[in-house]
């Protein structure tokens, strides 16, 4: 059996990793790679901080992290 | 007074002066439409004018294509998905569709995109007490990041704000601290009522709404004021009812549609002064037909509007029905070969294949044609002549087993059968008998179309009123001025709610009177409840309020009221169940002057001058000609009989009199058609 620790965090969070490069549309530098959910499903986007401007969208896993009971692990 | 009911295809403009009536036609121009409005305006004069009604479906357009601005949402945190999780409701195609579902998050087309919906940390009780302080830092992160986004409105809507308003208007601060004069509406000034989705959903659309009528309503004030007019300008909203220029612009999601409700007001007012109060009103446009009805002088009214599906919000609507068959419903072969029409339609460009616009497909207007109902020469009062050979080439083109000589006849049927196929559904829904009611046939198409209907339904008669091609228009000259307040709060109907109710009411009354100024002096107060039976989830809304200071008579009134209606409507009465009152509404009525129809003149016969002697062709079963009459309503007076088959031309409209039928000229002007059998049995 599974057993899980209560939960430290008040919220849930996915974490955000930095990404080099600059937004065409703001000029800033504060760039992060993450999974969202938005119209359409889960998406892995790389987005300016400052200004939510999308410099890359690729289709992410169709229940995002959910991984049902019997699914494939990953390699 | 003139009124102006700006639709897809034409803009029509309507007079009342001195008595008469003045009409006409402007097409109109999508893009801006102020410009076929004040064209109207200017071709029937303005200048001694006390009032301009004004109604458009202009921002229910901008809503379904999606000409918006980028505008924020602001929800309590954890609820941001509220817009997208709708009401769960599946559409009608969904309820026998298994692998029907709503898109993932829904949105193929969001109002506002997910990243623009940002949850603030806050949280309010239902009974109004506050969970969690409003975090004015986290409210600040995110308009900062809205204005970093480049959104130039905001929509706030927090969990339970009906109840508590007090971060709602704090939020509203903030907006104007971090970003400025933009346009911000809030939840609980907008639509104080339970249930979030639709209160959200509403004041998003009231945000959208500040954007189209700010503009617009400034270039029409400007435009009209170049005209010489110095009156008041009113709006109407989902109801055909109206309010001045500046209550409508400050509750702008109310006036997001208003057109087809002006027909059932229309219907109405004919139905006052002729003494005829139940009507099936039916509006044959180019597209499709509005049905609604009205019962004992009353329309069905809704306590709200979809603007599509699931997308609601909380303004009173006139019911009304659409189904796709109209002058220009394209007529099409099915893969067994049936006989189609609608819903597609030709619009007004390119058009029925007569208009030699490019039009190819066989349309309604082209049958019509064919028939020998419409006059090639004087469609349009004579200014768009009709091509005749583009539509006998457009119904030989039908790749149909049916031979071509048939084909007229059976599209024009199966028009005549899908409008009194939905009409009867209509009525079996509401529990009514057609042969309860008189059909009032308007619309540019409709008198050439419904006459056709009345053996199928066995209506009483069928009314062609004057002017049935601006008829709907009409219907902003028949209207009052009302303004309404409506507010939620969950009270059981016992021995203690009388207190609070009536410091509900009172406030609201005090609120509209406060709003409206010396006007409110001459105005009527109309209250009523939402009210559900302890328990349920969903309310039963109008329950009539008696006038007057609420004690605990008027509670046990609102009690016995609210069972005799749910009997009424549900045919079910439960006295031994508590009844919670959910919603309260105020409506303060302005009495407005409405319009008159001059009276025909009588010539003291029966018989009217005939115009012309044709034959109609393809109306018959067989493919037999009948031989008919043509009139020009323009000499027809009171008392005047057409028999039928007759046609009666007048310079925007055709009405048919078929075989069998008798037509007589009413008091109103108005063409009364009934089955020859039925007048010979009262003779």
């Amino acid at each position: 059996m599974w057993s899980f620790p209560r939960p430290e965090e008040p919220t849930l969070s996915v974490t955000r990793e930095p990404v080099d490069g600059t937004c065409p549309n703001c000029g800033g530098h504060d760039i992060a790679a993450y999974p969202v959910v938005s119209e359409g499903g889960w998406w892995d986007v790389v987005k300016c901080q400052t200004c939510l401007t999308s410099l890359r969208r690729t289709r992410g896993p169709r229940l995002g992290s959910y991984r049902p009971l019997g699914a494939p692990r990953e390699a | 007074m003139i009124g102006v009911d700006v639709g897809g295809t034409f803009t029509d403009v309507v007079a009342s002066r001195n008595g008469r009536i003045e009409v006409t036609k402007v097409p109109t121009d999508v893009v801006v439409p102020q410009r076929a409005v004040l064209e109207g305006a200017r071709r029937l004069g303005v200048q001694d004018m006390p009032v301009f009604n004004h109604a458009s479906t202009h921002g229910l357009n901008a809503v379904i294509t999606r000409r918006l601005p980028k505008i924020g949402f602001l929800t309590t945190e954890g609820h941001r998905d509220m817009l997208d999780a709708g009401r769960c409701i599946r559409p009608r195609a969904g309820l026998t569709d298994a692998s029907w579902h709503r898109g993932f998050s829904d949105a193929a087309r969001p109002l506002i995109p997910r990243y623009l919906r940002r949850g603030v940390r806050e949280r309010i009780m239902a009974d109004g007490t506050i969970l969690t302080p409003l975090d004015e830092d986290d409210a600040r992160r995110h308009l900062e990041l809205l204005g970093r986004c480049g959104v130039e409105g905001v929509a706030i809507c927090t969990i339970n704000s009906y109840v508590n308003p007090v971060h709602e208007q704090r939020l509203r601060e903030l907006v104007r601290e971090v970003l400025g004069e933009i346009p911000v509406s809030a939840s609980s000034d907008v639509s104080p009522l339970a249930k979030e989705y639709t209160r959200a959903s509403t004041t998003v659309v009231d945000v959208f709404m500040h954007f189209i009528y700010s503009d617009y309503a400034a270039d029409l004030d400007a435009g009209l004021a170049d005209l010489g007019f110095t009156g008041q300008l009113n709006f109407a909203d989902c109801a055909a009812t109206l309010m001045s220029r500046e209550h409508a612009l400050a509750q702008p999601y109310r006036i997001v549609f208003a057109g087809p409700a002006a027909g059932t007001v229309s219907c109405q007012r004919y139905g006052a002064l002729a003494g005829v109060p139940d009507l099936i009103c039916c509006d044959v446009g180019g597209t499709s037909t509005d049905i609604s009805l009205v019962v004992r002088g009353e329309a069905f009214v809704n306590d709200t509007f979809e603007l599509e599906h699931d997308l609601v919000i909380n303004a009173l609507s006139t019911e009304v029905s659409s189904v796709g068959a109209g002058g220009g419903s394209i007529i099409s072969v099915s893969p067994s070969g049936d006989i189609l029409v609608g819903p597609a339609s030709a619009g007004a460009d390119p058009g029925p294949a007569c208009y030699g616009r490019g039009g190819e497909a066989p349309t309604l207007t082209d049958a019509c044609l064919l028939m020998g109902i419409l006059d090639p020469d004087a469609f349009a009062a004579g200014e768009m002549p009709l091509e005749v050979a583009r539509s006998e080439a457009a119904f030989a083109a039908l790749d149909a087993p049916v031979p071509p000589e048939r084909r007229v006849n059976m599209a024009y049927r199966v028009a005549v059968n899908n409008i009194a196929e939905e009409i009867t559904n209509i009525a079996i829904r509401h529990g009514l008998d057609t042969r309860d009611f008189t059909l009032m046939a308007y619309g540019a198409a409709g008198p050439m179309v419904l006459p056709a209907t009345l053996d199928l339904l066995r209506a009483k008669r069928v009314v062609v009123p004057p002017h049935p091609g601006l008829f709907s228009a009409l219907g902003l000259l028949s209207t009052d001025l009302v303004y309404t307040e409506s507010r939620s709060a969950y009270v059981v109907l016992d021995d203690d709610a009388a207190p609070r109710l009536a410091a509900i009411y009172a406030d609201m009354e005090t609120r509209l009177r406060e709003r409206i100024g010396a006007e409110a002096e001459h105005a009527t107060i109309r209250r009523s409840f939402d009210g559900r039976l302890v328990g349920q989830s969903w309310e039963m809304p109008f329950v009539p309020v008696l006038d007057g200071p609420v004690t605990e008579q008027t509670v046990a009134a609102m009690l016995e009221r609210f069972h005799a209606e749910y009997e009424e409507r549900w045919g079910q009465r439960f006295d031994a169940l508590g009844v919670q009152a959910a919603t309260y509404r105020v409506e303060l009525v302005v009495p407005a002057d409405k319009v008159d129809y001059p009276e025909p003149g009588t010539t003291g016969e029966r018989d009217a001058p005939v115009a012309a002697e044709i034959e109609l062709r393809h109306f018959a079963p067989d493919g037999a000609a009948l031989p008919a009459k043509v009139y020009e309503r323009a000499t027809l007076r009171q008392g005047h009989r057409l028999v039928g088959p007759a046609i009666v031309r007048e310079p925007l409209c055709t009405t048919i009199v078929c075989p069998g039928q008798i037509a007589e000229i009413g008091a109103l002007g108005e063409i009364v058609i009934e089955a020859l059998a039925s007048t010979e049995e009262k003779a």
